[in-house]
């Protein structure tokens, strides 16, 4: 009896210990992962949706409230002028959520491109959504984009269908946010 | 002082891991695509294991002998997170290229079994000597792995080109294969050094050379 007792009170003890320390560790960590991974991770993914920025749209990014969320929008300026805005959202794919920075063309109301933050895919199937041969397909598109075999024109990924739709899901979760978003934008950045 | 310099300098030869001291294959075999991951995931390793080996060894008095393993990996544990959010926090890059080793760490056989074999029979000070001395022979280890890949894989030593131009990178070098390969190597390599130099000095030829003579016993 005395040894199940002192089991279970060394046991609780060392799990709570170790629950406390990293519950503080996470909270104090919090702030600096997020700055590291808006440089390592959004940052370069930015880059790909439009390269030619003058601006810095990590450093001018805002967050925007919506449906109670929090919406991080990156401003893509000429001089002063804004041309468009990249927002990221996720949607499931195959082996977790994919994470979609999408660009936006505030004059019409069309893609400016994609870039993949996130991913848990098969490597060298699912990870091709990342690559240009899949993200090009979404330049110049309009909001309501979609796969072929959902009457869309975007070419699934073959193979990876699971994948696919989960990157074009979170495209149209992303433009979902934009056009609820674009009228807060516009008033922001003019 | 002198135990403590037995028990740190152990690991850099006599039980270095994972040339000696066969454990931790899979992060050594995974990871050591460049001689930066390999000291990176090498100091992962120290830092755990530093921090484990001294706790468990603080509190092996009141651990009950039924539940310890549980309680070393529960305390190995605590530090692989730690060290994960250290790394996500302040060094990225290293961590996108680690990955899923990181987490991986708690279940690195290095960890546990310093805990068990040294940490929970000996004090504080010779434990944290352990600790250190292992991670710094695995730390180098890898690196060298690391290194030895990356420059025949890609011609390169930590991201600097180093071979004569027209060379042709040995690209199998970098992919899983090429990691059995370098690793078997140096394996046969340490174990014909051991018997050369027992020969050498007259000493008997030792049994089981990969493990050294006393790597688990830790009553010696």
């Amino acid at each position: 009896m005395r040894e199940i007792v002192s089991m279970i009170v060394v046991l609780s003890a060392i799990c709570a210990a170790s629950g406390f320390s990293l519950a503080y560790l996470k909270q104090t960590t919090q702030p600096t992962i997020e700055a590291q991974v808006l440089t390592y991770v959004q940052g370069p993914a930015i880059e790909r949706v439009y390269p030619a920025a003058s601006n810095k749209p990590v450093e001018e990014r805002k967050a925007f409230e919506l449906e109670g969320r929090k919406v991080m929008v990156f401003p893509y300026k000429d001089g002063d002028k804004l041309l468009g805005v990249a927002l990221e959202n996720k949607a499931g794919g195959f082996g977790g959520d994919i994470g979609v920075m999408v660009g936006f063309n505030l004059s019409n109301d069309t893609l400016l491109g994609i870039g993949v933050t996130t991913m848990s895919e098969t490597p060298g199937l699912g990870t091709k959504v990342a690559e240009p041969k899949f993200s090009k397909q979404f330049v110049g598109s309009g909001l309501s984009v979609d796969l072929k075999s959902k009457g869309g024109n975007i070419d699934a990924v073959s193979g990876a269908t699971v994948s696919s739709t989960g990157a074009v899901a979170a495209v149209q979760a992303a433009a979902r946010d934009y056009q609820a978003l674009k009228a807060e934008i516009q008033k922001t950045w003019q | 002082m002198a135990s403590m310099w037995k028990e740190f300098s152990k690991g850099l030869w006599a039980e270095i891991p994972p040339f000696r001291l066969v454990l931790g294959l899979c992060p050594t075999l995974a990871v050591t695509k460049s001689a930066e991951n390999g000291f990176g995931m090498g100091m992962a390793v120290i830092f755990v294991l530093v921090l484990s080996n001294v706790l468990i060894s603080a509190v092996r008095k009141i651990i009950p002998k039924k539940v310890r393993i549980v309680c070393f990996i529960a305390m190995a544990a605590t530090m692989v997170v730690a060290v994960e959010l250290l790394m996500q926090a302040f060094t990225y890059p290293l961590y996108q290229q680690l990955g899923i080793f990181v987490p991986l760490i708690v279940v690195n056989c290095i960890i546990l079994g310093r805990a068990e074999a040294f940490a929970a029979k000996n004090p504080i000070h010779l434990a944290a000597a352990d600790g250190l001395g292992i991670g710094i022979g695995y730390t180098l280890a890898l690196t060298f792995l690391g290194g030895l890949r990356e420059l025949f894989g890609a011609g390169s030593l930590f991201g600097h080109y180093v071979m004569p131009e027209g060379f042709v990178p040995f690209a199998l070098m970098v992919e899983a294969p090429g990691a059995f390969i370098c690793l078997g190597g140096l394996l046969a390599l340490m174990n014909c050094l051991t018997i050369v130099m027992s020969r050498r000095g007259g000493r008997e030829l030792p049994v089981n050379a990969p493990c050294g003579a006393d790597c688990c016993d830790a009553n010696k």
